[in-house]
């Protein structure tokens, strides 16, 4: 017979308002099996614990029942409890009275009545527990970092400074993300180049990291400890070992009229190019679309077209038959800090969720850009060599006009987040505008102005008090191209004006979102996103940059919208809870895994096919004499997550999910 | 007829086959016999009263024919759906097995009848066939078949369609009512091969074992969703029946609602994981809450 323990806990008001535990204690006590049964206003308190651990040896159970909050919240907690008092962890259940009863009900009676069932029916099932054992299984002290941004970097340098290996995969040609584009960085308007660099330089030379840029992660097999990760080494068409990156082919290379992503659009590139010239690696790419050769291969010319580079080069590095590459890498953990691209306000968007702005022309008109590309303006290194000129003509725009959450914030665009930086970098570039263009006007809508941060609200009362910025309250609701001006109409909401301003140039804080391709990344990884595709984090407060997903960690803007000093703090905890996670080389695992009756299994291998884990393998059954008996399914416990699936799919119930077999859910079930 | 006697002479004469599963004259119309000598090939027959899916004796349970490895076995296209179905789940092994094709244009409904394939004696399994020839066939013989004639009677999928939810429950409820439980169904499916059925197991038991309705409904709708995108529509299970439950008129429903919802249609091809055990990415998924 059990002995089996209640203990039902008022979680504060939480359940006591709506539950009368007393009365559930006392049904409780009164079930077979059940020799002891309490209720205690805070059970997850020292006191309580100390209750449970009380009871354990006092009545000497083999059964603990903890009716409170989700197990998902205490139910850790409660395992631990009854370990230290002595019997297996996994002889104690939770039965689920807060978020499955009080929350939900208002009728005390009714609520009271369901808290006895839900109770019961763990008590059942708590009489078909077994003890288990926890399981062990190695960790491969090496991580994975994807995404090459200054979240990627610092978690890179943090991990590969605590003493493990990194691999840093990079789609772009070059680390340095969004960084390495802005002119200047808020609060202290410092050079955003000047201070990345030597990072991306100290990547390049650390002797545990391996820098693999202009690669592409194609495949993730494994679990937290045993990742084994698949990267495509996309094809530069320059041999990497032999390249000293002088540069001399890009400047023979006939096409050069390429807009250039690094500035965003406004500067142009040759085919053979680096993004930029403090690229680290320094190691050119070819741009196949663009490159006159591989157009000519496409088409079947008979010549190759033009090959200047390679007859320039002096180290012959240029490879025009380059292949992509799959390289293997083994590592422990993996960091997904993919960052952001902005939305654009383009008739055509990538998702059906998402509109364009037609008011504003749907992108048409040539002086309307957006942060980054003013940035790019902004920059020493830009096109304009940081002179604040205009696109279309290149003057030098006498008013220019901000607007502040275009996307964000706004349900009927499809985009409902506020994008967090906007604020800032907006009362940035007014304030560069100040300091570059004398006499001129920047003018900005905004919505509310979000400063928190230390020294963000002064900074934009700087912009604002100093800088001349003239700030509006309200939104832009035309925008139209008047001969040489920008006509833009507005609404002043403090004064309950309509504004009218001929701006020279306009320039449109655009939402932050994530990178295109993030859902194929996150389904590869089995981590979970939201509907914007920012990948979700474990808790939004206790487990910030963990997913769900163990072994997997997030960081930076593919998260959420982030600024720099976010992206890094959250880079740096990645790095902590991963050496945290190195600091062991084994690794426990509760033993909630799937275990199959080799005796009735029929060796359809359904379960094989159906495992979204892989961890179901083939496993021969012999006799003495070597004899093969019959083939049948066989979970490796390492790499199952416990998620059911192949005990829904068996047809002939031969597998069972520990800790959740069909024995403890059948008794729950027939509690009812 | 000759063509198949001699072929199976040849395959029991140079050991390809040990022994070749096929159809003979039984005292009630044809019935499947079990040929290990080249001598007795003669005895092998096939016309349109050969309704028994043969693949069953392919499946590993049939602990009797497993010592005899090499297996010759004649084939409508509904039983080759089968032995590809058995291919598919790791019972059989392609190689272990010689499929000899028949073209099929139809059978009568129970093998005791006369030949004579008719509207009225078409057996309603072969109303929604669309295989006239196993593409599986290592062997194919017999001339090329027409579609079988379109049975009479209401087509009964749709009249259950148009009932409601209730009434449709009430259908089954007093269908399955009749069932004995013999679960001659189970015995005579190709594709039930579990050495424990689900319906044997007894801790917990899921599905209760004494005839009374809701056992009875248990069983079979555990039974039709593990058919789910596997059942070949061979019409075994209706024909072997012994209170006539119309269970190939669900199996029916479900085949439509898994080529429905999954675009699966079960075929000869052992290489095309059913839906049922299979992972997929873009799996339909809007009916998840």
């Amino acid at each position: 017979m059990s002995r089996i323990g209640v203990f039902v806990c008022h979680c504060g008001e939480n359940i006591g308002r709506t539950v009368d535990c007393a009365a559930v204690a006392q049904a409780c006590g009164e079930l077979p099996g059940v020799v002891h049964s309490i209720d205690y206003k805070y059970m997850c308190s020292d006191p309580g614990q100390a209750l449970v651990k009380q009871a354990v040896a006092e009545h000497k159970l083999d059964g603990v029942v903890v009716a409170a909050c989700s197990p998902h919240m205490h139910e850790k907690t409660f395992r631990k409890t009854v370990a230290n008092a002595g019997i297996n962890r996994f002889l104690c259940e939770m039965a689920n009275v807060r978020e499955h009863c009080s929350w939900i009900h208002e009728d005390r009676e009714e609520a009271t009545q369901k808290a006895i069932d839900l109770t019961r029916f763990i008590v059942e099932k708590i009489k078909h527990n077994v003890p288990l054992e926890p399981i062990k299984i190695p960790v491969t002290r090496r991580a994975l970092v994807i995404g090459g941004g200054i979240a990627g970097i610092q978690a890179a340098l943090d991990i590969a400074d605590g003493g493990c290996e990194v691999v840093l995969v990079e789609k772009e040609p070059s680390i340095g993300g969004h960084m390495s584009q802005l002119s200047e960085t808020f609060p202290t308007l410092d050079c955003s180049q000047c201070i990345l660099t030597p990072r991306m330089v100290e990547v390049y030379q650390h002797p545990r990291i391996k820098l693999m840029a202009y690669a592409e992660v194609d495949k993730v097999e494994g679990y937290i400890g045993n990742f084994t990760v698949t990267v495509r080494q996309k094809a530069r068409g320059v041999n990497a070992s032999l390249c000293n990156g002088c540069g001399e082919c890009q400047k023979v290379c006939p096409n050069k009229k390429i807009a250039s992503e690094f500035d965003a659009g406004l500067g142009k590139r040759p085919a053979i190019y680096v993004p930029f010239p403090q690229a680290v690696p320094n190691i050119p790419v070819i741009d196949r679309a663009n490159c006159a050769l591989y157009k000519g291969r496409a088409r079947n010319a008979k010549k190759d077209a033009c090959k200047k580079c390679e007859e320039v080069c002096g180290r012959k590095a240029i490879d025009f038959d380059q292949q992509d590459t799959f390289l293997t890498e083994k590592v422990g953990a993996i960091v997904v800090a993919t960052g952001y691209q902005l939305y654009n306000i383009k008739k055509e968007q990538d998702k059906e969720a998402i509109s364009g702005y037609g008011e504003y022309g749907y992108g048409t008109i040539p002086d309307v850009i957006d942060g980054l590309q003013f940035e790019r303006l902004a920059s020493a290194s830009g096109p304009t060599g940081g002179k604040i000129l205009r696109p279309s003509d290149g003057k030098e725009p006498k008013t220019v006009v901000f607007l502040q959450c275009i996307g964000s914030r706004d349900p009927a665009k499809g985009i409902d987040y506020c994008s967090k930086i906007c604020c800032m970098y907006i009362a940035k570039h007014t304030m560069l505008y100040h300091h570059k263009v004398h006499g001129g006007q920047a003018i900005v809508f905004f919505m509310d102005i979000r400063a928190g941060g230390k020294g963000y609200d002064e900074f934009t009362r700087r912009a604002i008090e100093e800088n001349d910025a003239l700030y509006v309250r309200g939104r832009v609701s035309k925008m139209y191209r008047d001969g040489d001006v920008i006509k833009v109409l507005g609404f002043d909401t403090l004064s309950g004006e309509p504004m009218h301003i001929d701006a020279d140039m306009v320039v449109l804080a655009t939402a932050m979102r994530p990178q295109p391709g993030i859902e194929s990344l996150a389904q590869k990884l089995s981590v979970s996103y939201d509907r914007f595709g920012f990948i979700n984090e474990a808790h939004p407060k206790l487990r910030p940059v963990e997913t769900n997903t163990a072994g997997v960690y997030v960081a930076g803007a593919c998260q959420a919208p982030r600024d720099i000093p976010d992206a890094v703090a959250m880079a740096s905890a990645t790095a902590s809870k991963i050496l945290g996670l190195f600091s062991a080389s084994e690794l426990e695992r509760e033993p909630l895994v799937a275990q199959v009756d080799q005796g009735t299994c029929a060796g359809c291998f359904h379960c094989v096919r159906v495992c979204p884990y892989g961890a179901v393998e083939h496993f021969e059954v012999k006799d003495r004499k070597g004899n093969l008996i019959k083939t049948v399914a066989q979970v490796n416990k390492g790499v199952c997550q416990g998620c059911g699936t192949c005990q829904a799919n068996c047809p002939s119930k031969s597998v069972e999910l520990q800790g959740f077999t069909d024995q403890q859910i059948f008794a729950a079930i027939n509690a009812f | 007829m000759q063509a198949l006697q001699e072929l199976a002479r040849k395959l029991l004469t140079d050991k390809t086959a040990n022994v070749v599963i096929g159809w003979g004259q039984g005292p009630r119309g044809p019935r499947p016999i079990f040929v290990t000598q080249p001598e007795h090939a003669d005895r092998l027959i096939f016309d349109t009263r050969c309704v028994h899916n043969l693949a069953t004796y392919l499946n590993p349970r049939r602990a009797h024919l497993v010592p005899f490895v090499k297996k010759a076995v004649v084939v409508k296209p509904c039983d080759a759906r089968a032995v590809a179905g058995l291919i598919r789940e790791t019972q059989v092994k392609r190689e272990d097995v010689v499929l000899i094709g028949m073209r099929c244009g139809g059978v009568v409904r129970d093998s005791d009848m006369d030949g004579k394939l008719t509207e009225a004696t078409v057996s309603p399994r072969c109303m929604d066939c669309p295989d006239r020839e196993p593409k599986l066939a290592d062997h194919l013989m017999g001339e090329e078949a027409s579609a079988p004639p379109k049975g009479k009677g209401p087509d009964m999928i749709a009249k259950l369609d148009a009932m409601s939810p209730a009434e449709r429950w009430e259908f089954w409820q007093k269908e399955l009512e009749r069932c004995v439980r013999c679960h001659a169904c189970r015995e005579v499916c190709p594709m039930c091969f579990c050495d424990r059925c689900i319906a044997d197991k007894s801790m917990p038991q899921w599905i209760e074992s004494s005839p009374h309705p809701r056992g009875n409904l248990s069983w079979q709708m555990t039974r039709v969703m593990h058919m789910a995108g596997r059942c070949v529509g061979c019409g075994e299970c209706t024909r072997a029946c012994p209170v006539d439950i119309p269970l190939g008129l669900i199996l029916r429903k479900m085949t439509q609602t898994v080529e429905e919802r999954f675009g699966y249609r079960v075929s000869d091809d052992p290489t095309v994981p059913a839906p049922m055990g299979a992972y997929r990415l873009d799996d339909k998924q809007e009916f998840i809450l």
